[in-house]
Order: C-alpha cells, then structure tokens, then sequence
C-alpha cells in the first residue's frame, strides 16, 4: 500500500509548489510570471487548463449516455468514477482559468453582461450549467453517508435521468463551442487546423478523449490500489474509442483533402511534422493497438494505449490553441515554468481531491483498503531520524503536510526576485524613448528612469558644435538619436550596427546576399562596411569604429563622458562637490564593494573595458 | 454619420507628433520596453505608432476600428461595443481579462498591462471623447503634415480617390481598409504595400463576425437535436429489450 501514499505524497509536493507560483502570480501580475505577451495572449493555460481540460472531463457525459441513454448495464462500474472525474475536471477547469484570467474576480460578469454572438460566451455558459448539472448528477454518492439527507438524495435520484439528458445536451455544445472559439481566426490558425468543421472535429475528438480518459483512469487507479483491473471493460471501451477515432480520422482527412491541404502534411515545416505526430499519436498507433486482440487486453498495453490517445488530443488542443500560430505572430513563446507548475498544480490538486473521495465514499463497488483507516494499524518508525511517526494515519497526515510546506517554500525561494522586482525590465537592452524628445532610459534595470535634457547636454556639450556628438551618424530618424543608439548594452561593448534592424522586414529589409556579397562565411570579415552604403553620411566623428562595429557599453560612455565634466565642476567650485558623487546621477548609490573599483577606474582612459562581469549579460552582439 | 481617419503615407514625415499627442490626451505614461512587448511600437502605454520602413515610408499603426469588429463579436460580456461614429470602445467595468479579443484581432492590435496586478485591454479608441463633442482626435488635429486626417467614412474614401487619380502614378491604387475585412474606418493611401499591418496580406473582403456565426446560428438547432436523437436512442434501445424480454418469455412458455 506504500504505492498510494508515495503517489499522494508527490501530489502533495507539486501542490505545495504550484501554490506559491500561484501566489507570486496575483501579487506580481501576469507580465513578469509568465511568458505571454502581446502577440500570445493565449498560451499554455488555455491550451491545458481550459481547452484539454474540458476535453478530458468529456468521460462524464460518454459514460452517462453509454450506461444510461443506451443501456450498456455492463458498464456500471466505470459510472461513477467517470462522473466524479468530469465534475472535478471542471471545478479544475474553472479553476485554473483564475490563474489565466486577468481579473479573474469578475469572473461571474458573463451571467450579467450578455453578448450572445460571442463563442466563449456560449462555452462559458454551457461549463457553468454543466458543472451545476454534475454537482446534481454526482451528490447523492456523497449523500449516501448521511441518513438525515435521504429525502434530497431520493429526490435527486428520481431526476438522474433528465440530468443526464441535460448534461449530454449541454456538453454537445460545448465540447463543439470550444472549436468554434478558432473560427474567428482564419489568418493566424495554420490552415492544416483550422477548419469550418473544427466544431464537429472537436466534439468526436472529446468523445474519443472522454472514453479513453475513463479507461486510463480505472488502469492508473487499479494499478495504484493494486485492485484487479477491469480488463474485459477497458478493452470494450478500447474497441470503441476504435471506431470513433476512426470516425475522427476520417472527417479530419476528408475535409483536409475536400479544401485541398493535403500537401501541406508534407511540405516539411514545422506545422507539417507537428500534423503527422499528432495524428500518429492521437489516432494511428491507439488504433493499432486496440484492433489487435493480443494487445487489447493485456493491462500494459490498455495502459499505453489509452494515454497514448490521451496526450495525443491534449496535443491536439495544444496544437490549436497557439501552437500552429507561433509562425504567423513570430513570436517564440516557450511556456514558462511558472506557467507549467501551476497547470501541473492544478491537475494534481484535482486528483489529491480525487483520492480522497474514492477512499472516502462509495465510488467503486468494492472500496479500496487503506491502510491510514485502520484503527488497528501499528504505529512505524522512521529508521533516518530515529523518530516514532505514530500511527500509520498520523504519520501520512505529518508527511504530506510537511511536504506541502517544504514545497511551498521551495516555491517562493527559487523564484528570481530580479525579474519580479525588476517589472519585467531585466534583459532589455538600452533602446530608444518611444514619443517624445525626452528620453527614459531604464539605467539600473529597476524601473526606475533617468529623464534626459536636451538643452542642457547642448550646453555643457559646447553649444551648437557639439551636435555631432549625438546627431553623428545619420541614420534614419536620426534628428534625435541618442547614446543608446551606439551605446546599447549596459555592460559590454555592443554592436553599433543593428544588424537585425536591417535584416528585418519590419526595418530596412535588406537580404543577407547584399552586404555578405561572398558567399561563404556570414561574418563581419565578409561583409560590407557602413561606408559602403552610407558613404556620404557618415561624418569623421562618428563614434563608431568601421572594421569592427563595436561601440562602447553604455555605463562606459555615461561614465567617460559624464563624470569626467563632473568632476571639473566639482573642483571648480567648492559649493558643487555633491556632482561628483553617484548618487547625483543614480537613484541608488553603487554598492560599497564597488566604491574602490569605481575610483580606479576614473583614472583609466581606455576603450570598451567592462565593469560589473557579475551581471550576466552577453557579450556583444559580435 | 461613420467617422473615419484617412492616412497618407506619402505626407508622412515621421515626427511623432501624433504618437506623443496621442500619450498626452490619453494620459498614458512613459512607455519602459518590456519582455512582452511586439517590435511594432504599440503597447499598453502606446496606442500609435510609427513604424519605419526603407526610403522614408512612416507607417502609422493604431486600431482600424473595423466596421465589423472581431473583438465586439469575440466579448464574451460585450466590453468592446462599435458606436455609431464609429469608435470601437472598451469598458473596463465589464472586462473579465480573457484576452480572446487579442486573439481574434487580425491586426494585433488590443494590448494588456501586463505589468499590473488589476490589468486591462488598451487600444486606440478614437478619442470617443473627443468626437462625442464634435472634436477630432488628438493625432489627427496635431499632425503638422497633414498626412493623418479625421472626418466621415464617404467623404474620405471620396477624397483619397480623388487623390489618386489627381497623381497618377504617385499611389497604388487601393484604399487600404476600403473593403477588406469588411471594411474599416482607420484608412490608408499609399505608395508601397502596407499587407504587413495585418496577420495575413489578402484578408479578402468577408468580415470576420460572418465567420462564427453558422456555428452560433447551429448552436439550438444542435441543443435540441442532441436532446431528441438521445431520447429516441433511448426509447428504441428500451423497446427492444422489452420486445427481447416477452419473445424470451414466449419462447420459455412451451419449454415449460
């Protein structure tokens, strides 16, 4: 029985650590726990949470219309335990969108404020009503233990059947909804997903995924519990996710070869490959497996086929998702593990609840033993600490919440205080002031801005024969250009020429071939140099060094240029010694164990040297 | 009574006056550059921008306020709303932060504060404001150029045609936002092609609402039907095993 409890207590462990990223993630706002962003607003929590999750949960409604609708009494045993996966797959579901959703507290609003055109609208109504169904359609389990609420339980138990036939009406319409969520986007679903179908492709793939949930979950379980598993049932559902994942396969490939996409699967981009592993997991190989009757109904085997299908549809929603969009948006949203803690978090919270209400209620015809319950049991002995745990219930209780605790911790100790203080500014290379002349530089990489004048630069400069200090290069907008435009890194030297503001489409969209004119090396040495293009612009001041691209690090510059003017003034006129200091010019004072490193190296003019190595930012570009 | 902006990228002479009128009128702040932000300029703290293109092309970048909005339709609580003059406008009070309006914008524009705990969708909302009173927006009255104008949706398009065929040759000849998607109330003449704006270059002309609307005009039909289908599945399946009962029953009798 050791299995059980070793399962529990790892479920306790991601629980404990999902629960202080989730924490950080309502102090410090979506921006900087995860890595969505403007162009994914979506991503792995919608994909998972929302999107697989409901699917997952599809078991409910399969299993009720197998066994209530149709009449299969054969497959009684599986009933229950599938309605109590749905209802907690949804509480899941709704659950984890607290994490996703921006403000999450108005949650509700969608039961005020109507907008019947709107896809999501009809989704979130239908879960809403289908986890109210569920909560009916799975209370009496519970009510069973309690003699004084018989007559609810009884009242209850007449209306199973319409409750049944609400719950399949109303996951018909969600399982399909949630397709229809990607209707809307023709242009940024890739066209090997996006479909007019996709409502009906969802809905036959929940109805697989639902079958196949319910198969794992009583292997898993009986594996668990070390109870004699359903083989006989398990590989009757097998045999039926068969034909529906067949169905599946078929609608999908028609309506792909109807629209003539079917040379997309195999034009080689990434999209094309994702398409075939798909398929090849979601349906191919668990069709494989299930129509052979050697593998059928071997538990293994049962196993792996029903997880295969499983993954494959989470896959699936993965795919659509965002996945498939990431080529149209260029962006390059990996989930962060923040993101992928709390979606873990949540699915073992829902099966740590899962446990309970197996052990605790009448869920499976024959409950399983436990150990914990047993009056009689002895207490153990843990032999490394030498420490007698008490009984077997007390000492389980001890374990898990101490690994609850420990990952809690472990959670708010590992997260980079850095990047959460830091706002989401850490990283950032020094780039121009959007809007406006005067510029805002993010100096310390903490939020805090230096504000730049320019007429008093201009002054202290030298008047009007100063401007081609800043204004040197003539690059486009070049009428205010300013240090960052060489100067862009903090710590290093950087490269002055920004090589992927050229190449970029959205910049000057210069093909590679035009500077790097050989064509064996793309390297600096190949290529051409900026007085080829700009010849008559580039002015005999430019700080900018032709063969090598490389200008100072901007503390460097501030430094060399700045400070030293201050330091005159300082001597100068006695009355002004607080210019030469560094909290004149920084929010913050260095730190002390600087203070001797800074006065040494006031005295040493040279070029591109690098302070502050401790700071891990790359070196330059080149 | 639509409302529209015409913007010449021609005129265009890149001074960002209408990017800090816009910051100014708005009240945003200082925009920081952020992780999360797109390389376009826009940003939670940025409603326009300019993006630079080769040879002195500025291309002005700010919500199209399509005349079939995706995202009025994709609101689950109708927080964004088409007004009459053309606005597309956002209420935050109703807001639940799903952010599908972000992900059916085919333009990309609505985006969030990320950075706050208590965060909201920001878009250009046409200085409604201000076209309430009769006003213009703020970019459109400071642009020095003229190259960013304000006024009704006809008289515009009227206008930018008049001006390409006055100078032949100097335009392409299209109005960007004339009728794709739809057709949009932010419009563009130009001499180079500005399919970059969007997710994909020839969006066609159907607007992006008549996309979901068969899937939400089957959603009753599909309710009922599955009720009726399972009900009947239901009676047929029960009929049987009661035939199959009595023909058990009346094939035991003479066994008897």
């Amino acid at each position: 029985m050791n299995r059980v409890q070793n399962i529990k207590l790892v479920l306790w462990l991601i629980t404990g650590f999902a629960a202080a990223v989730g924490l950080l993630r309502f102090i410090f706002g979506l921006g900087v726990t995860t890595n969505l962003n403007d162009m994914t607003p979506w991503g792995f929590w919608i994909s998972f949470d929302v999107m697989a999750g409901v699917a997952l949960a599809a078991g409910g409604f399969v299993m009720t219309a197998i066994f209530y609708i149709m009449k299969r009494e054969e497959f009684h045993p599986l009933v229950k335990p599938a309605v109590l996966t749905a209802f907690l797959g949804y509480l899941a579901v709704i659950f984890g969108l607290l994490f996703d959703l921006g403000l999450p507290w108005n949650i509700w609003h969608m039961i005020i404020y109507w907008n019947p055109h709107s896809p999501l609208f009809e989704v979130g109504w239908c879960v809403m009503l289908y986890t109210a169904v569920l909560l009916l359609e799975f209370s009496p389990v519970p009510l069973e233990k309690f003699s004084r609420y018989a007559k609810i339980r009884n009242f209850l138990m007449k209306f199973r059947f319409p409750f049944v036939l609400l719950g399949i009406m109303l996951s018909t319409l969600h399982q399909s909804s949630l397709g229809s969520l990607f209707l809307i986007m023709p242009f940024k679903l890739h066209p090997l997903w996006y479909s007019r179908i996709i409502p009906i492709q969802f809905f036959i793939s929940a109805i697989a995924l639902g079958i196949m949930m319910v198969a794992l979950e009583s292997s898993v379980t009986h594996w668990m519990y070390r109870r004699k598993p359903e083989v006989n049932l398990v590989a009757k559902l097998g045999k039926a996710a068969v034909w529906v994942l067949t169905l599946y396969f078929v609608v999908k490939m028609t309506d792909i070869i109807v629209s003539g996409k079917l040379g997309m699967i195999f034009n080689g981009t990434r999209e094309s490959y994702l398409f075939i592993a798909e398929l090849l997991i979601s349906v191919i190989i668990p069709i494989l497996i299930f129509v052979t009757p050697q593998l059928r109904f071997r538990p293994g085997w049962q196993m792996f086929g029903s997880f295969m299908v499983v993954f494959g549809m989470v896959f699936n929603r993965i795919n659509v998702g965002g996945l498939t969009m990431l080529s149209v948006t260029g962006d390059s949203y990996v989930p962060s593990w923040t993101e992928i803690s709390i979606s873990v978090g949540v699915v073992s919270t829902a099966a740590l609840v899962f446990l309970y209400v197996v052990e605790k209620f009448n869920i499976w015809e024959k409950p399983p033993e436990n150990p914990e319950e047993s009056p009689y049991a002895e207490a153990s002995f843990d032999y490394s600490s030498r420490v007698w745990l008490g009984a077997p219930r007390i000492a389980s209780l001890t374990k898990y919440s101490l690994a609850f605790i420990l990952s809690f911790a472990l959670g708010i100790a590992i997260m980079p205080q850095g990047r959460l203080l830091g706002k989401g500014v850490e990283d950032v290379t020094v780039r121009k002031a959007r809007g406006n002349d005067t510029l805002y530089i993010d100096g310390n990489h903490d939020g805090y801005g230096v504000t730049f004048k320019h007429k008093m630069h201009i002054d202290s400069l030298g008047g009007n024969a100063s401007c081609v200090r800043c204004h040197h290069m003539s690059m486009p907008l070049d009428k205010n250009s300013g240090c960052w435009e060489c100067h862009r890194k903090m710590y290093s030297a950087s490269d002055a020429f920004n090589h992927d503001w050229h190449a970029s489409p959205n910049g000057a969209d210069i093909r590679c071939r035009k500077c790097h004119t050989e064509n064996k090396n793309r390297e600096i040495s190949t290529a051409k140099t900026c007085t080829q293009c700009h010849n008559e612009m580039a002015s005999d001041s430019a700080a900018l060094v032709d063969s090598k691209y490389m200008a100072m690090s901007y503390t460097d510059a501030m430094h060399m240029l700045c400070v030293s003017c201050h330091h005159d003034k300082a001597a100068e006129n006695p009355e002004k010694v607080a210019l030469a200091e560094c909290s004149t010019c920084h929010e913050t004072a260095p730190p002390e164990h600087l203070h001797d490193l800074l006065k040494w190296y006031d005295k040493q003019p040279s070029f591109n040297r690098v302070i502050l190595p401790k700071l891990k930012e790359k070196e330059g570009a080149i | 009574m639509s409302k529209a902006i015409l913007t010449d990228i021609t005129k265009c002479i890149g001074c960002l006056k209408c990017v800090s009128a816009c910051k100014e009128v708005n009240g945003l702040q200082f925009d920081i550059p952020r992780k999360w932000q797109k390389e376009d300029g826009l940003s939670a703290r940025n409603w326009t921008s300019i993006i630079q293109k080769p040879d002195k092309h500025f291309i002005r970048k700010q919500c199209r306020h399509c005349l079939e909005p995706a995202c009025v339709t994709a609101c689950p609580v109708g927080a964004l709303h088409k007004t009459e003059l053309g606005a597309v406008i956002y209420d935050s009070d109703k807001c639940l932060g799903c952010r599908y309006c972000m992900m059916v914008c085919p333009y990309g524009i609505p985006r969030y504060d990320w950075d706050e705990p208590v965060p909201y969708i920001r878009k250009c909302i046409l200085c409604y404001d201000r076209i309430k009173d009769g006003r213009q927006p703020a970019c459109t009255e400071i642009c020095p150029e003229k190259a960013t104008i304000f006024g009704e949706r006809d008289e515009l398009i009227m206008l930018a045609r008049q001006r390409i065929s006055e100078n032949p040759g100097k335009y392409i000849d299209k109005i960007w936002g004339e009728h794709e998607i739809g057709g949009t109330s932010v419009l563009y003449l130009s001499d180079i092609d500005l399919g970059f704006l969007a997710y994909q270059e020839n969006m066609g002309t159907m607007p992006l609402p008549q996309t979901t609307s068969p899937a939400m005009k089957a959603v009753l039909p599909a309710f009922v039907g599955m009720g009726g289908v399972m009900l009947g599945l239901n009676w047929i399946i029960r009929r049987r095993m009661e035939l199959g009962k009595k023909q058990d029953e009346q094939e035991d009798t003479p066994n008897e």
